[in-house]
């Protein structure tokens, strides 16, 4: 071999340099809830999540993908952008789905970054904005009376919403009869369970709730319904209302945590009381909740006495499979009925596009996603899609329904109350 | 297209851990609108930079000052699948992982397969000539690519190679192959499609340190046995991607060693019992075949996750990616323990054992004072040790901004001359990913001097770095 040419190593040349090291200036937070530099320096940028995630997939954006998002949050924690009009967009425009989370192999805590994010984007946006979203978390969502009277009045407004909006307000009356403070189980008591009602669940959902304490009362459960519980906050948090998600989340705390078992049946309202622990501190409460799929599937569910000769699609809800992790119990739940044959669905884990409040804040993003996801879902051909979560049993329903498909929606509650009828 | 601050601020870096910064970015939805962007490039003057998924590890895609970066992203259309021909047309935005998807329903699948499949671009793997586990067996991207459309620097259209087996003429898509965006933007690619093997077998053996697991990996390849795949991973990489997947790796094995076999039944049984002898010769622990389809795609995803995994350690990484002759495997590793000890640096080894391809990984935190310069002191005298061993260095990753002061070590003055006149005549101006690849002195003027005339050679030396000539 003839010698070198020229010296070996001689470094990077002008307008580029090592990443990390860089700050520009003071972080360009305000004081209060913020992304933690400790998790941001955890995104190692490998990019391995942006396949996995929704808006990325749609848009071929960067600032659309977690990187991207998490870059943009690191702009700001350097000082090198400020928080901006741009950086708000950016972070209004995730899904909060957490399918990132899942897929990042450096276990990079997204939802908890877009939390912080979210806050900080908060005291920025215009007036209006701010104002709306205020009476409808603060004002509407943690007041009961309030949110009761906000949904009656949708329901009655229903025919003449534009369709848009009129989508996403379920056909159903709104159910009167309460459920009941306490229900005794069938045969032998094992233990008392705590249900969490939930806020929007327990006004369009109300049968839901009902199927959920009937099932856990034929599993051999004492079922407690504990009056002064409110709405858990999960809305809250995701959309930057820290400090109200914490109230309402210490309110919760003494009502939920006498019972040796807390059940959700809305994915979302689940997730996040598992985070109370890191949220409030309630880490005694925080560990003693489960979804009622994984609390069935844990303990044991009620005698199966009913067939159910149909095809089941089980959407995951991405407040189940990504942020808790959970992808096979409502399988094993379901799948023990008998005469049900599951059936996959096509991108198993990608979000429907309900996500909360982004059908409402986002319809186009959200639109786009939903469709898909009820292509997929006809495309199945199930004759039920179990959804464990309010949110997204609205989105595939009205797509569903936007689609003429004949598929219906049912909660996996309501599936496990008919085939254990007595 | 985006010019914001914020939004350009993205595209400022890749996977590597070198960043730059750009001017414009444009996210093109077919070869036309790729055309036009060039076009006003080439009007204005702009330095051109081919972005993919952003994955790469080598800078290659790391815009430097007054950049118009051109994004694949939304280029992701499979264009044309003919199982017949075993061929297959995509646009360069379609994901690596897509695209075998896209053809596992008609029994073939695309073989090279990054670590990174699951989110990098087929245009990326056909810039950086990517490799993967089974090209082992299959050979590295370059093999799998009949045919390519390319925009050049001056907004010309040209096909390279033919759906045929043999292109007439020199083998141009060779050249463009691995040229890391230099010689143009690739608008189609028709890659050649694999047929999915019938019988596949993983297994996992432990050894109890990676010398002893390289010193197999010599040995089956000495005694004929033909695997697909023959990774190797230390026990810090175990213990991380246990974190992550839990696969059920042995954590208390010094590494491990993942090797995939396939063919026909009977030749498959016969090869993992040859597997299992030659591995208990050489100090295997232990070994385990996957039962089924689930447990394999456990073991796999651990492997292929293992890089993102290490950030368990620290938040930085310094991933390299060097080739020696596998018979100086184990040597070679020796050597890497024993320069991160002398830096008093993590290093983490996880790599394609079969090919000789090793990817040290240094991780660290750059808020520790004096690390990254000792991570790279550290990351030389590897590279010198791999080319001095008879290896090179880069095996897949590419050249890019990373490694491109490097190149002196394996090629005098003439020979990069000699690229940089390859260069220049795709790209005559200089426009096409700037500053990538070849070292900051090469020039194609080197060619000739190196050739003949010493008083040419002082003048064309003293001439500023970088200039054409
Ligand atoms: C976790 C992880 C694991 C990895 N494992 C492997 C591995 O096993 N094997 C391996 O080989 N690599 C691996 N890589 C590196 C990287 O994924 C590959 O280099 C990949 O081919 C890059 O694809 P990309 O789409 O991300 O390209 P980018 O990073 O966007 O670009 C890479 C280079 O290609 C050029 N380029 C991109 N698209 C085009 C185009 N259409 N036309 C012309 N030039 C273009 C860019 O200018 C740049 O020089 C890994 C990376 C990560 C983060
Ligand atoms: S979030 Fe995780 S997967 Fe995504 S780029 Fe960062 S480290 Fe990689
Ligand atoms: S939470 Fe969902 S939408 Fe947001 S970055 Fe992660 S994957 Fe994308």
């Amino acid at each position: 071999m003839t010698p070198p040419a020229a010296s070996v190593g001689g470094g990077l040349p002008p307008g580029a340099r090592f990443a990390g090291g860089a700050v520009a200036g003071p972080p360009g937070w305000h004081a209060g809830d913020a992304p933690a530099d400790r998790d941001l320096a955890q995104c190692v940028a490998c990019g391995l999540c942006l396949p996995h995630c929704p808006t990325y997939r749609l848009t071929g954006l960067e600032v659309a993908s977690p990187r991207g998002r998490i870059a943009a949050m690191r702009q700001v924690a350097t000082g090198r952008r400020p928080l901006d009009r741009v950086f708000e967009q950016a972070m209004d425009l995730c899904l909060g789905c957490r399918a990132c989370e899942t897929a990042c192999p450096s276990q990079v805590p997204f939802g908890r970054l877009l939390e912080g994010a979210r806050a900080q984007a908060e005291p920025g946006r215009a007036a209006p904005a701010r104002l709306a979203r205020w009476i409808g978390l603060e004002g509407v969502l943690g007041h009961p009376p309030l949110l009761t009277g906000a949904a009656t009045l949708a329901s009655l407004a229903r025919p003449v919403l534009p369709p848009r909006l009129r989508r996403l307000v379920p056909a159903g009356r709104l159910r009167r009869r309460p459920l009941a403070a306490v229900t005794e189980p069938s045969g032998p008591r094992r233990g008392t369970v705590a249900v969490l009602r939930g806020c929007i669940q327990d006004l369009w959902y109300r049968d839901v709730n009902r199927a959920t304490v009937t099932v856990l009362a034929r599993a051999g459960w004492r079922v407690v319904v504990p009056a002064g519980q409110v709405c858990c906050g999960a809305l809250h948090a995701h959309y930057g209302h820290l400090d109200a998600a914490r109230r309402l989340a210490r309110r919760n705390h003494p009502v939920l945590a006498a019972a040796d078992h807390v059940v959700a049946n809305a994915a979302g309202c689940g997730a996040h009381l598992r985070s109370y622990g890191e949220l409030i501190g309630a880490d005694d409460l925080a560990a003693r909740v489960r979804d009622l799929s994984v609390f069935l599937d844990e303990h044991g569910g009620p005698p199966l006495r009913h067939r159910i000769e149909r095809r089941v699609a089980v959407h995951d809800a991405c407040h189940l499979l990504h942020a808790q992790r959970v992808r096979d119990a409502p399988r094993r739940v379901l799948g023990a009925i008998p005469g049900v044959e599951l059936v996959p669905l096509e991108e198993p884990g990608r979000c429907c596009g309900a996500a909360g409040l982004y059908n409402l804040l986002q319809p186009r993003m959200s639109a786009a996603l939903g469709a898909a996801r009820a292509e997929s879902v006809d495309r199945s051909r199930a004759a039920i899609v179990a959804v464990g979560n309010p949110g997204c049993a609205m989105q595939i329903g009205a797509q569903l329904a936007a689609r003429r498909s004949a598929v219906r929606v049912a909660h996996p509650a309501e599936l496990l109350a008919a085939a254990s009828r007595p | 297209m985006a010019a914001d601050p914020l939004t350009l601020g993205l595209y400022a870096r890749d996977a590597s851990i070198i960043e730059g910064g750009c001017a414009l970015v444009v996210l093109p939805s077919s070869a036309d609108e790729v055309q036009a962007c060039v076009q006003v490039a080439a009007r204005e003057g702009l330095a051109i930079v081919p972005r993919g998924s952003g994955t790469g590890l080598a800078g290659g895609a790391v815009p430097l000052g007054d950049a118009l970066v051109i994004v694949t992203s939304r280029m992701t259309r499979v264009l044309d699948v003919r199982p017949e021909d075993r061929l297959a047309w995509v646009e360069p935005g379609v994901l690596n992982q897509d695209l075998a998807d896209a053809v596992r329903p008609h029994g073939f699948t695309f073989a090279p397969d990054p670590s990174s499949q699951q989110a990098s671009t087929v245009g990326g793997n056909v810039a950086t000539n990517a490799g993967g586990p089974h090209c082992l067996l299959h050979g590295v991207t370059s093999g799998h690519v009949l045919a390519l459309d390319l925009v050049l620097a001056d907004g010309a259209r040209v096909r390279l190679g033919s759906e045929g087996p043999l292109a007439p003429g020199y083998d141009l898509r060779g050249v463009v192959v691995g040229s890391e965006g230099t010689l143009g933007i690739v608008t189609a690619v028709c890659v050649r499609l694999t047929p999915l093997a019938p019988v596949v077998s993983t297994c996992l053996l432990a050894f109890p340190d990676p010398l002893a697991a390289a010193r197999c990996v010599a040995a089956c390849i000495a005694q004929g046995l033909v695997a697909a795949a023959m990774e190797c991973m230390d026990q810090a990489s175990v213990r991380a991607v246990e974190q992550y997947v839990h696969a059920g790796y042995p954590e208390d094995a010094g590494a491990v060693l993942l090797v995939e076999l396939e063919g026909l039944a009977a030749g498959v049984a016969h090869a993992v019992a040859e597997l299992g002898t030659i591995a208990g010769a050489h100090g295997a622990t232990s070994m385990r075949v996957a039962a089924d389809e689930e447990e394999r795609g456990q073991l796999w995803k651990g492997r292929k996750h293992a890089l993102g995994a290490v950030a368990l350690y620290a938040p930085h990484y310094y991933l390299h990616d060097c080739v020696v002759p596998r018979t100086r495997l184990p040597e070679l590793l020796a050597d890497v323990y024993r320069i991160a000890a002398e830096h008093r640096l993590l290093v983490v080894n996880m790599f394609h054992a079969g090919d000789g391809n090793l990817h040290p990984l240094f991780v660290f935190d750059r808020g520790e004072e004096g690390v990254l310069e000792r991570v790279l002191t550290a990351s030389q005298e590897i590279l010198e040790r791999c080319v001095a061993a008879g290896g090179v260095v880069s095996g897949e990753h590419g050249i890019g901004l990373e490694k491109r002061d490097f190149l002196p070590l394996l090629f005098s003055a003439a020979d990069l001359g000699a690229q940089a006149c390859v260069r220049q005549a795709f790209d005559p101006d200089g426009r096409m990913n700037p500053h990538k690849v070849l070292p900051a002195g090469a020039r194609c003027g080197d060619f000739a001097m190196a050739r003949g005339d010493g008083d040419l050679a002082a003048a064309v030396r003293s001439l500023p770095a970088g200039t054409w000539i």
